[in-house]
């Protein structure tokens, strides 16, 4: 493959991790700690889709490869997986009395939860969307550049479901609110906002998108119980890059991490033909940059960023 | 010791969780005293589930001392166990390929295959590692520490998955001895002691044989290993080293301010907790005589979270409490498989495991046997008999989560 086919990929994933990222994002700015649910509310996502597609079918035609039954499909997997947010918030975050601290822990034992329901209906092994695999797109093959017309649905849908956040957030009165409240919480509240409201469509807005990330991811890859919780660290990665709490930054981060994800057997390319000295070092790199470390690369780089800028590249001032 | 001179005076200074802990424990100890006689649960597994719970424990420890003691919060248990367990069984297992990477080096070849050499190797490891992951970690904010060092772990688990030519990959390691073997007279203990037989009940004979003689040995060897880093812990904790840790998890400006070196003494704490997590690995090994990526996988510490938030953070007893309560999880979902419902045990773990968690957080975020008298010497609380001890506002102001 070449760099712009490697280049491609990494847009079709990174457009997975920013739906991801943008909604762990938001939720650690306006309900203020790190959700290691996140992961597993993409799973929701995915596999209410799965379910729903095969009730629904494929309801005669198709778009970009995708039956009309997807896409339904698609919006009940959005909806179910706000719901279970927003219903995790009202019954167990909200009557919580602990710090953030607490609520992270919290968090992890509703991730297992939402896990073990799902394999226990489900099962541990991988499934699949009953979709025709479909062939790369002829014309672009001969420029090394091998998507399917699923990849470009997947590319277009988080576009839009991007571009639809940006518009929220930056014109409507929610958005506003929700901008407010990340900012401060308190004078968001004396200044008349309900803030109880607006962190429920935080929570909504957050797992939805998730839940979208999950139904695409399942698309790209493969279903499984594990999923989202294999893709929470990859997300955590972006958020932290981008900078915890900064919605733009979490995109700006996805798409980093997407791509450097995806590049990784471009790198270890460019790893084997650099002329690197002493000859173990060469070697040692030439097998920690390969396929099997993608993920573990991406973690390496969130120290890094911690390391070098605590607040990401997007980050504000304080922490 | 006062529990041994006035019985019924101890009982009755029990606070009512610690009764209720109490009570549950010697009616869960009863219940499996009578399984043991019936034959219903075999004398030599049950030896191996009071081995694991003893590892649980000491796994517990090694979190105590850092989240309990420090307050850091440390989601890489699993790589610090993992790195202790196969430390130990690469160096002692027979088809070990150190063997062929030591070839021709002094003295190591002959080396290979102690289990006490074995030890030393995976604290050392740990300890390498505990510096490696603390360095960049330790400075973060709480939050951001939890998501690096569930990276950082993730890292590891990938290294120990894909670098087969040292780990063997995803099959594990074979082949370890206990960890007695070779010794003078405890390695061939096991195979000298008779075969017994005992008839409680007619007609279900409990069989105590060599297997049964080698799982005691373990039991032995974990309850050693949990006294010593107990008494160890408890020393610490009361030590003003540990009252420095104390501050720093609650006010750590505060520490700065009095002109402590936070840092150091996080990483102290860090380093410390590593090596008992280590030792929990160590005795793994040795316990289960296979090692696999599998152990390294992030529900490993999980488990020792959910051991040491049941228990109360800080409360090395409800450490305990918590591992004994994680080995009945772990193993009560496999028996209530085979015999009452056909649920896949993993789910069914990670389910309870979750419950457990949220309703901790729920009811009692502060643990169900906080620490109390344990923190501070006995005689403040026998003196004054205030129950407003010095610590006590501290410990509320961490526990309560009065920021809300």
């Amino acid at each position: 493959m070449t760099v712009i086919g490697y280049l491609a990929n990494g847009l079709v994933f990174s457009s997975i991790i920013v739906l991801g990222s943008i909604g762990l994002s938001l939720v650690y700015s306006i309900a203020d700690f790190a959700n290691f649910a996140h992961g597993d509310t993409m799973t929701i996502g995915a596999y209410t889709a799965l379910v729903t597609f095969g009730v629904v079918g494929g309801l005669g035609g198709a778009v970009l490869g995708l039956p009309y039954g997807f896409f339904l499909a698609l919006v009940v997997g959005i909806a179910a997986a706000a719901v279970v947010a927003v219903v995790t918030e009202r019954v167990i975050y909200e009557p919580l009395d602990v710090d953030s601290i607490g609520l992270l822990i919290t968090s992890i034992g509703i991730a297992f939860v939402y896990r073990a329901l799902i394999q226990i209906r489900f099962g541990s092994d991988f499934t699949r969307f009953d979709i025709q695999p479909l062939r790369p797109i002829e014309s672009l093959v001969p420029y090394g550049v091998r998507v399917t017309l699923h990849d470009v649905a997947i590319v277009a849908s988080a576009a839009v479901l991007v571009v639809g956040l940006h518009v929220l957030l930056q014109y409507t009165d929610l958005g506003r609110k929700m901008r407010a409240m990340a900012d401060n919480p308190d004078l968001a509240r004396v200044s008349g906002i309900r803030t109880r409201r607006v962190k429920l469509w935080t929570w909504v807005i957050g797992a939805g998108l998730a839940g979208a990330g999950g139904v695409f991811l399942g698309l790209f890859n493969q279903l499984s119980p594990r999923m989202g919780f294999n893709l929470l660290l990859v997300i955590f990665a972006a958020v932290i890059l981008g900078g915890i709490g900064s919605v733009y930054g979490a995109m700006a981060g996805g798409f980093l991490i997407g791509m450097i994800n995806q590049l990784t057997p471009f790198f270890s390319d460019v790893v084997e033909a650099l002329p690197i000295w002493p000859g173990w070092l060469a070697s040692l790199l030439e097998s920690l940059v390969s396929i099997e470390y993608a993920n573990a690369i991406a973690f390496v780089i969130m120290v890094a960023v911690l390391l070098v800028r605590p607040n990401g590249i997007a980050g504000e001032g304080a922490t | 010791m006062s529990a041994l001179t006035d019985p019924r005076g101890a009982v009755e200074e029990l606070t009512r969780p610690e009764g209720w802990v109490l009570g549950v424990s010697v009616a869960f100890l009863l219940f499996l005293f009578v399984a043991l006689l019936t034959g219903a649960l075999g004398p030599t597994y049950f030896l191996f589930l009071v081995g694991l719970a003893g590892m649980y424990a000491l796994l517990s420890f090694g979190l105590n001392s850092q989240w309990g003691f420090a307050g850091l919060i440390n989601f890489s248990v699993a790589a610090f166990f993992g790195v202790g367990a196969y430390g130990a069984a690469l160096f002692t297992a027979s088809g070990s390929p150190l063997a062929e990477l030591f070839e021709g080096v002094p003295l190591i070849p002959s080396l290979l295959g102690l289990p006490v050499v074995g030890l030393v190797v995976g604290l050392a490891v740990a300890f390498v590692l505990a510096i490696l992951i603390g360095i960049p970690t330790l400075r973060l904010r709480a939050d951001y520490l939890a998501i690096a060092s569930l990276g950082l772990a993730e890292v590891v688990r990938l290294i120990v998955l894909n670098e087969r030519w040292l780990t063997n990959g995803s099959a594990g390691v074979r082949g370890i001895p206990g960890f007695f073997a070779g010794w003078p007279v405890l390695g061939t203990f096991p195979e000298a002691m008779p075969g017994l037989r005992l008839e409680v009940i007619p007609g279900s004979p409990v069989l105590l044989e060599t297997a049964f003689w080698r799982a005691s040995l373990n039991v032995l060897l974990v309850l050693a290993f949990a006294g010593g880093v107990y008494f160890v812990l408890r020393r610490a904790h009361r030590s003003p080293w540990g009252r420095v840790l104390r501050t720093i998890r609650s006010d750590e400006d505060l520490a700065r301010a009095l002109g402590k070196d936070t840092y150091s003494f996080k990483m102290q704490s860090f380093v410390l907790g590593s090596l008992v997590m280590a030792l929990a690995g160590v005795f793994y090994t040795h316990l289960n005589l296979y090692v696999g990526p599998g152990d390294l996988d992030p529900i490993t510490t999980f488990y020792a979270w959910v051991a040491v938030i049941l228990g109360g953070s800080g409360s090395n007893r409800g450490a305990l409490f918590g591992g004994i309560v994680i080995v009945t999880i772990r193993e009560g979902t496999r028996f209530l498989n085979d015999v009452a419902l056909p649920i896949d045990p993993a789910p069914l773990r990670l389910l309870l495991i979750g419950v457990v968690i949220i309703a901790v957080m729920r009811y009692r975020p502060q643990g169900v046997l906080p620490p109390q008298r344990e923190l501070i010497w006995p005689s403040a609380v026998d003196g004054g008999g205030a129950p407003e001890s010095p610590d006590s506002g501290v410990r509320e102001r961490k526990g309560g989560g009065g920021d809300e």
